[in-house]
């Protein structure tokens, strides 16, 4: 019913705008005069000045009232390079933005029929075409030269820190599956091929590789402030994408293609909650958690490659943790998954193996 | 005035020669208003369906706006019309995925090309150059009609039992090269269909972009030379020839993407591996069907944004009765644009696993084609500096096209940089951008185009006080939604909830505000098409025979207002001028036909 007389109210809306037109419509040309513009041209105008105004106004609104919400200042050393060479850029955009805004509304307003009865005829000018072709081109070549800097140290192979810790990571439809090489600091090889991939072991890991055998699957991602890591990234199905949005961390997971990231913590979570807290809307009581929002931040990991029906739902936990120690300490907590699952049931296999013989050979 | 009498002169001297040109063939009912090859009448079928799927599109994006604004409330009335895929009110993921991916193929390809470059190019390129129709008339009706056969294919698709394509209107394997995903069924029949409907819709394009280039080429008037062209043309022209080059890149990559799914080839495909089982495919790619894809893909927001650019070239023109600031830099930048604009394509790959190295190239070209869109927009300004702007409709849409093309084009050169695409790639910042710069943008230029030259379809003008409510609705709603996503960069987009993550929860009141702004700025599209049938029949009329509403100087205003068959009865008239003599030799306008006057130069 309420749908029913809201399409009614809407209905009636239309109508009556389309009467209202209508009538202004007949109303000039009953006036006698020459349908002219210039009554409309005045009033647009403005209007227009009045946009004008309202927009930058609410440009600086939204900057008073959202900028506070967005997510915070990078957790990543390369991080802090790329949201300068952003903040750099929005400086010399805004500047053109600007202008060019002002110009464009106050011209429409200063020159409008009402106000400037005659134009002048004023084709070209080379000197001024030049000089607004070469200004742009000098800008942009500096934000060329300044990104590939950036980029190219983002993606130094061969500046890596050879301390570095790695990370393996993994998309599939809907989840995320994080592997640690454990204390021998190596992963088992993965062999894709229908003897090593199953159901039971989806990776493919070789588990007669020894170095898999302290490999363990984790349920978050724990990083070492000012530790590298280097991120392996893969995916089984389809794409994923995987983003750290804190971090400033984002490649595409690709199945058959091994991609990776290489990027170094800046801020613990703990060291991060501080920082919040010291901010004004941070300090508001978040809806679910009764908790201020502070509080309740963490690092997170998130898919931004259309996945699936569930692409919205590839969370996984982020922490950062203050020294190596730490780490230890989380790791040693974890149980690698060939004693606890594999070599159980190879050894329940074993004995039931007689049996599969047979099968087998028929 | 002066220049109006002398037309009608020369015009009544052609119309014992204009008979026997005309009615030898009595045209049916089918032929006049169905499979009929005139550009008149084509234009105003790709324009008409364009405003269908318009619609379509837009209402698709009312219903996840909604599903996005009030995640926990219930709409019954979606159950009543899409059933279980909106079960209890609440649309389904599926379902959501279904209406992303629909809305940007619908919108992308069946509104901002066929319906922009087909309405526009197939109604001025004829009258604009001084062409009787154009170069295959056959041809020209083959593409409107590959054109809407492409359209029921592709609305068909949302009747299936499995649910229209929801794998992205980017069409990426693998999610979309394997037939029976379980978790994915808009990967199955539906996304056949629509393949097969985007098959059927470049061959239309190409249909159509062969014959504008043809036409343009050959069939000219006497002294119409290419300088004399007007920028819609010139538009219109490189628009066709960017579709020839890049539409069959995007029909070769879908065929070798519909192989892959049918016949079991692995063209894009690499160890897939499915709930533990590692199916057959080896040794393809996903990522190079990328590299087809944007070959295509970055082309396309240019041949959407480029006859929007003519559009308003002209418009800003002829409203501000002065010429065209900087005609040639004009000419010079669609043509940088169209060349760059081949060159750019990995901009929308920096973090898909491409080759880091290859990065540095795309970041230079990205940021290169910014010279060619910053000289258009200060020739735009110089335009109407000191001009004597007519503030009505038309001229209102292309200044809000210059504001919309600014806004959004300037957040190109943060996008285009690749290191710091790193954090905006896939989130609300993109969104923002390329709504505003190729969605709102365009439509703003089509806008334009439509309330200006409605005179010349039908002889009627669209009611003023509609339009001026449309527009300013459309220019403030536009950046109601469109801007505040700005500020949620590092939101990724094509979320259906925000619900699993304690990063992205910050928002819930915008995204309320944006959706609220999408609703009222649909309807205020409905408006526009209430405008469009009611002034059809009941709008002002255009008075006078030979009538020149606005004082356009182009030869689309010397024809007759009333539609013919060849568009002008006797001899077409030949051309003497440049296409924006404004305000020049003591007169307000010198339409392209009449002769130099004794010493006047010609400008160059």
């Amino acid at each position: 019913m309420t749908t029913f007389l809201v399409f009614a109210v809407i209905v009636m809306l239309y109508v009556i705008l389309v009467l209202i037109g209508k009538a202004n419509e007949t109303s000039k040309l009953l006036s006698g005069k020459v349908f002219s513009y210039e009554g409309d041209s005045k009033m647009n105008g403005y209007l227009m000045l009045g946009f004008l105004v309202l927009f930058f106004w609410s440009i600086a609104f939204q900057i008073k009232y959202l900028t506070p919400l967005m997510i915070p200042k990078s957790a990543s050393y390369h991080g802090d390079e790329t949201d300068q060479l952003f903040y750099v850029t929005l400086f010399f955009i805004s500047i053109v933005f600007v202008l060019t805004h002002a110009a464009l509304f106050y011209f429409t307003y200063r020159y409008n029929e009402s106000k400037n009865k005659e134009a002048l005829f004023y084709s070209h000018n080379n000197k001024l075409e030049v000089i607004w072709t070469v200004i742009p081109a000098i800008v942009l070549t500096v934000l060329v030269v300044m990104g590939m800097r950036v980029w190219f140290k983002i993606f130094d192979v061969d500046g890596r820190d050879k301390n570095m810790m790695v990370v393996e990571v993994t998309g599939q439809q809907f989840k995320w599956t994080v592997r640690y090489p454990g204390p021998d600091g190596k992963f088992g090889k993965r062999i894709i091929d229908k003897e090593h991939v199953s159901p039971t072991n989806e990776l493919g890991i070789d588990w007669t590789d020894p170095n898999s055998h302290d490999d363990f699957f984790a349920d978050k991602i724990v990083l070492v402030k000012d530790k590298p890591v280097l991120c392996k990234l893969g995916a089984l199905d389809v794409l994923h994408s995987f983003y750290l949005p804190h971090f400033r961390v984002k490649m595409d997971c690709v199945p058959g293609l091994p991609t990776q990231f290489y990027f170094t913590p800046k801020y613990t979570t703990a060291e991060m909650q501080d920082y919040l807290k010291t901010l004004p809307w941070w300090n508001n009581i978040g809806k679910e958690s009764n908790e201020p929002k502070w509080k309740t931040f963490k690092y997170e990991l998130a898919c931004t490659e259309l996945c699936g029906r569930s692409h919205y739902g590839m969370q996984k936990d982020v922490v950062v943790v203050a020294t190596e120690k730490d780490y230890l300490d989380w790791m040693k907590t974890q149980q690698s998954h060939y004693e606890t699952v594999v070599k159980p049931s190879l050894e329940e296999k074993k004995v039931a193996e007689p049996i599969a013989a047979v099968v087998s050979t028929k | 005035m002066e220049t109006i009498a002398a037309h009608t002169t020369v015009h009544t001297e052609h119309t014992t020669s204009h008979d026997d040109h005309d009615h030898h063939h009595e045209a049916s009912w089918l032929e006049t208003y169905v499979f009929c090859q005139d550009h008149k009448t084509i234009a105003k079928q790709f324009l008409i369906t364009g405003m269908f799927w318009g619609v379509v599109g837009g209402l698709l994006s009312v219903i996840f706006r909604m599903q996005l604004g009030w995640p926990n409330e219930t709409f019954p009335i979606l159950e009543t019309f899409f059933g279980r895929w909106a079960e209890g009110g609440k649309i389904s993921n599926e379902f959501y995925y279904s209406l992303v991916t629909m809305h940007g193929t619908i919108l992308v390809f069946f509104v901002l090309t066929g319906g922009l470059s087909g309405t526009f190019a197939n109604l001025l390129i004829p009258y604009q150059i001084g062409a009787r129709d154009m170069a295959s008339g056959f041809m020209n009706m083959l593409s409107y009609w590959f054109f809407f056969a492409a359209s029921v294919v592709m609305f068909s698709s949302f009747f299936i039992q499995t649910g229209a394509a929801s794998g992205g209107w980017t069409a990426y394997p693998p999610i979309n090269g394997i037939r029976d995903l379980a978790v994915n069924k808009g990967s199955g029949l539906g996304f056949d269909l629509w393949i097969l409907a985007m098959a059927l819709f470049i061959v239309s394009s190409l249909l159509g972009g062969l014959n504008y280039v043809a036409t343009v080429l050959n069939l000219r008037t006497k002294g119409m030379t290419m300088m004399r062209l007007p920028l819609t043309i010139w538009a219109f022209m490189f628009t066709a020839v960017l579709g020839i080059l890049s539409f069959p890149a995007l029909l070769a990559a879908v065929s070798l993407l519909e192989f892959d799914r049918l016949l079991g080839t692995s063209f894009y495909l690499n160890q897939i591996i499915i709930n533990g089982n590692l199916l057959d495919y080896k040794g393809g790619s996903p990522v190079l069907f990328q590299h087809l894809f944007w070959f295509l893909g970055h082309p396309e927001v240019y041949i959407i944004i480029l006859p929007a650019m003519g559009i308003v070239s002209e418009v800003l023109s002829v409203h501000a009765r002065k010429p065209i600031f900087g005609y040639r830099a004009m000419v010079v930048s669609i043509m940088a644009i169209v060349i760059i604009s081949f060159l750019v394509w990995a901009h929308h790959m920096f973090v898909t696993g491409l080759n880091p190295n290859l990065a540095a190239v795309f970041v230079l070209f990205t940021l290169l084609i910014a010279v060619p869109s910053a000289i258009k927009v200060f020739n735009w300004i110089g335009t109407i500096w000191r001009g004597s702007l007519r503030l009505n409709p038309p001229m209102l849409f292309a200044i809000g096209f210059v504001s919309m093309f600014i806004s959004g084009g300037l957040t190109g050169l943060m996008l285009g940089n690749s290191a710091i695409d790193i954090q905006l790639h896939d989130t609300y910042f993109v969104v923002a951008h390329f709504h505003i710069v190729m969605g709102v943008a365009a439509f703003f230029g089509m806008f334009a185009g439509v309330y200006h030259w409605f005179p010349r379809m039908y002889g009627r003008f669209m009611n003023d006080t509609l339009g001026y409510i449309h527009f300013y609705i459309t220019l403030i709603g536009g950046y109601a939604i469109f801007f505040p996503m700005h500020f949620m960069t590092g939101l990724p987009r094509r979320y259906y909830a925000f619900s699993n993550f304690e990063t992205f929860s910050n928002f819930d009141s915008l995204v309320v505000f944006i959706s609220i702004a999408a609703i009222i700025v649909f309807l205020a599209q409905i408006l526009f098409i209430v405008n469009f049938f009611y002034s059809i029949f009941k709008g002002r009329k255009v008075e006078g025979e030979y009538a020149n509403p606005w004082g356009g100087t182009t030869l689309e205003w010397t024809a007759p207002v009333a539609r013919i068959h060849g568009n002008w009865p006797g001899e077409i008239p030949s051309v003497h001028r440049w296409p924006y003599d404004y305000s020049v030799n003591g007169k307000e306008y010198i339409t392209q036909d009449v002769p130099l006057a004794p010493g006047e130069v010609e400008h160059k």
